[in-house]
């Protein structure tokens, strides 16, 4: 086992990756009563076109299907596994991101008995005709849920407008006509292929005993046999650099417009220390740009465009990624040309020097350490760095090396005009009164 | 859990010195009797006095100062909790020990001590335009609620079940109420809020408890207080309407159910009120989840939740705008099996683990910490997780029948899309 301290942080992780090719990683935390445990394949709704396990040629399956077998993952021959680990006093939850599906616990007590629980349910797939056919009714009012918030709508809206072909611009949870489609054979062949302990990383994080945990661990996969790791063979279109769609408007009943704009990033294949380097560069860029500190969120509050809604953010993966601004807005054109304004003008010439970089690194770098309180974030986003060949833990020499330059080359590769795109949502009612 | 220093008559300090986080936590809790136009005033309140101040006019000046303070968070909030309205100041800086700078914490305090009591103003009022910009901010805050369904529904049946009580007063108050205050009605409310509102203040992390109190003592001021003395009836009133339909233009049925309880919060056994929650709808283990919903496949989402200051038990679902009856008739048969008694011990055993976990997981954070302090500090001085655990464990499925049995659905709320598109 690999122990790794982090003097700094005063945290220590451990790390051992185990014969079958789980990376298993721990890290235990002082005062805390509880542990949080993620279970997490590399796997999530952009894979839907791979060459299955054993085969030869590639496949597409139905849009939603991981989100689909993340649900049946919990369903055995003998029960709900809500209710072993409800029984073991734990409150277990999944989720299903673009890449990534993650099964969790959280636990104040039975620590062994919960991991066992996790290891073994996420392992052991169980799907037949009958419980798949039962699910779709309950994802699809979860669909009709997503349909009726009109914030998802606005965020899959401009997601869309975007990508002209990568699966991204594809709803996670797919449509209520598409899931109709998945059968048992599908969530078999989509697990086979992508539950490999090889493609999956196991975080532990909280009131945990490294030794002892690891060893649980090891025996627990020790007592299993897998076959042989493989390379997965996933499958991505070609993806121009521009926009597929540069305006559209949704009618949908809200009480203001909505509207945000999306920046397509160029170099979307970055992983590792380079990864790293540009996403915490972007990031501080448009803090800088479209912070609370800005001048444009002074003046876009002064004129009222904004209002408590108001976010950015920049979020990239291998593959794909966006910058989104927006808020709700009685003037949706006015605030997306002052957003696209500030984006030209910033490029035309670069506003910010040492001191903006130097105040936006202390932000930052306390956001991080008042992050490192939450299992839940150590471990979530970990992992996401881990799928990445980034380490979290590297966030904060990686800020105290950033210079202005950087900022600026990051920048530089988010901020063309033909990779900006908007997308609004209006009541149709409102719009025929103007 | 907390050493409590008392400052004045109705001024506490209560300090958690601990290494368990790398942030430092503070609270300070201003607590006023509920009604929608304190609700309203207090909420814009909170957005005038986070704005800015004297010594930083601009909200851009204030911001650039927390981000100097390695992004120290400061945010005021506006809530409620039975018939109190608290509004909060809350800061979370990163202890010092962690960065190449000491005195942040310092510095911290002053910076509340200037949101608090140098408010930005001109001519004895706040500064007009702040004002009219947030109590815009408060309304559209207020209107927004209609864009979340789930939320706009609740509201929608509160308003229809218990108008007026403070169960139905939204901790910002109504639009009409928003737009009644004046500039100089905030700022007697402002003043109301520093000089005779009840004072908690909390912090968490590795403080020393008289240095924080110590700095509040010498800086703040703060005088005696008096608790107020006519709070509002939290008395619950038959509905006028047993059941309400109504309609949106969406895809999705929105069901509320509404019960009585005559035990809350105060009543000894509010403990048994928790348990009956979790064995009827609290969990993915319950009764609702696992019938409603894996055995019916009918919604995504069907629980229960108890809301104790009032005693008051609801059931929200998403299900298909035409199966509102059959999911309502689902719904109460759960309810008469708990009633029944016919409870597993698998049941009871899991609802207990996980309202156990829930408790001890909370108090893994800061704010956790806090807000369960608060809530609890009326029941006992000093809570600890087995004053709840202790209760939990010596109630028996009869108690949990027994409460059931106490129920009375009030009110079957349901918001749908409109009728002639259900029908095409």
């Amino acid at each position: 086992m690999h122990k790794v301290e982090f003097e700094q942080l005063d945290e220590t992780l451990y790390h051992e990756k185990l014969e079958n090719g789980l990376e298993v990683f721990i890290l235990p935390k002082k005062g805390f009563s509880k542990t949080f445990a993620t279970f997490t394949t590399k796997y999530g709704s952009i894979d839907n076109h791979f060459v299955p396990r054993g085969e030869k040629d590639a496949i597409k399956v139905p849009d939603g299907i991981a989100h689909f077998l993340e649900h049946k993952m919990f369903e055995k021959e003998e029960g709900d596994i809500f209710q072993q680990f409800s029984k073991q006093g734990a409150s277990a939850n999944a989720y299903t991101s673009f890449t990534r599906t993650a099964y969790l616990f959280s636990a104040t007590g039975q620590i062994n008995e919960n991991i066992e629980t996790l290891l073994d349910f996420v392992q052991e797939p169980y799907f037949t005709e009958q419980t798949v056919e039962k699910e779709k009714g309950i994802i699809a009012q979860e669909i009709t849920m997503y349909d009726d918030q009109p914030d998802w709508r606005l965020y899959f809206g401009i997601i869309e407008n975007m990508y002209k072909n990568h699966p991204v611009k594809i709803d996670i949870a797919g449509t209520v006509d598409s899931i109709q489609d998945i059968t048992a054979e599908h969530l078999y062949t989509c697990y086979n292929t992508f539950y490999h302990p090889s493609n999956m990383v196991l975080f532990v994080v909280g009131a945990v005993d490294p030794d002892g945990m690891m060893k649980f661990i090891k025996e627990n996969q020790d007592r299993k046999t897998f076959e042989d790791a493989q390379e997965i063979e996933r499958i991505f279109p070609e993806e121009p650099l521009e926009v597929a769609v540069k305006e559209r408007v949704l009618n949908m009943s809200v009480q203001k417009p909505k509207v945000f704009v999306g920046i397509k990033p160029e170099k979307m294949d970055l992983q590792g220390d380079e990864m790293l380097k540009h996403e915490l560069a972007a990031e501080l860029a448009f803090e800088l740009l479209f912070g609370r500190t800005s001048d444009f969120y002074h003046h876009a509050y002064e004129k009222n465009w904004i209002d408590e809604s108001y976010s950015f953010d920049y979020s990239l993966e291998n593959g794909f990624g966006y910058a989104i601004i927006g808020s709700d807005t009685a003037e949706p054109e006015t605030l997306a040309a002052e957003i696209k304004h500030t984006i030209a003008n910033a490029v035309e010439k670069w506003p910010f020097g040492q001191a903006d970089l130097d105040r936006m690194r202390r932000k930052k770098i306390g956001f991080f350490l008042r992050a490192l309180n939450s299992p839940e974030y150590i471990a979530n986003q970990f992992t996401r760095y881990t799928f990445n060949g980034m380490n979290l833990f590297d966030v904060v020499p990686t800020l105290e090396e950033i210079e202005v330059a950087d900022l600026q080359a990051a920048f530089s590769l988010v901020s063309a005009e033909s990779q900006q795109s908007v997308f609004t949502i209006v009541s149709p009612d409102k719009k025929e009164a103007q | 859990m907390f050493e409590t220093i008392r400052l004045a008559k109705g001024v506490n300090v209560h300090v958690n010195e601990t290494t368990q986080f790398k942030t430092i936590n503070i609270s300070i809790k201003f607590k006023d009797k509920l009604s929608k136009e304190k609700a309203s005033a207090r909420s814009i309140l909170a957005n005038v006095l986070q704005h800015s101040n004297e010594a930083y006019p601009s909200h851009t000046a204030l911001r650039m100062v927390l981000d100097d303070l390695y992004g120290t968070s400061l945010y005021m909030d506006s809530s409620k909790r039975g018939n109190e309205h608290i509004v909060s100041l809350n800061v979370e800086t990163v202890n010092d020990q962690y960065l190449s700078e000491e005195g942040v914490l310092e510095k911290v305090l002053n910076l509340m001590y200037l949101v608090l009591f140098k408010p930005n103003t001109e001519h004895g009022l706040f500064k007009e335009s702040i004002f009219l910009r947030e109590k815009n901010a408060v309304k559209e805050r207020i209107e927004s609620i209609f864009d979340d369904k789930t939320r706009y529904a609740q509201q929608r049946m509160m308003d229809l079940a218990l108008p007026e009580h403070p169960a139905s007063i939204p901790a910002n108050g109504s639009i009409e109420a928003v737009e009644k205050i004046t500039n100089e009605k905030l700022m007697e409310e402002y003043r109301t809020m520093i000089e005779s509102n009840e004072v908690e203040i909390y912090a968490v992390g590795d403080v020393k408890p008289d240095m924080i109190a110590d700095y509040i003592r010498d800086y703040f001021h703060f005088t005696d207080r008096e608790k107020p003395v006519a709070a509002p009836s939290m008395e619950l009133k038959k509905p006028a309407q047993q059941r309400v339909a109504e309609f949106e233009d969406m895809k999705q049925g929105k069901l509320h159910m509404a019960f009585f309880s005559p035990v809350t919060f105060r009543d000894e056994k509010f403990p048994v009120m928790q348990l009956l929650n979790g064995v009827f709808g609290g969990y993915a283990h319950s009764k609702l989840f696992v019938n409603i919903r894996e055995k019916e496949s009918m919604a995504y989402y069907v629980s229960s939740s108890y809301s104790s200051q009032f005693g008051l038990m609801f059931v929200l679902a998403g299900i298909d705008g035409k199966l509102e009856e059959k999911a309502v008739k689902l719904i109460l048969e759960q309810l008469e099996e708990v009633k029944k008694g016919n409870i597993t011990d698998v049941e009871f055993g899991q609802t207990k683990a996980l309202l156990t976990n829930q408790l001890t997981e909370a108090l893994d954070s800061a704010r956790g910490q806090i807000d369960i302090y608060d809530q609890y500090m009326e029941l006992t001085e000093d809570f600890e997780p087995d004053y709840l655990i202790s209760r939990w464990n010596k109630i028996t499925k009869e108690d949990i029948a027994d409460a059931a049995k106490q129920l009375s659905l009030e009110m079957t709320y349901f918001l749908s899309g409109k009728e002639s598109e259900i029908d095409a």
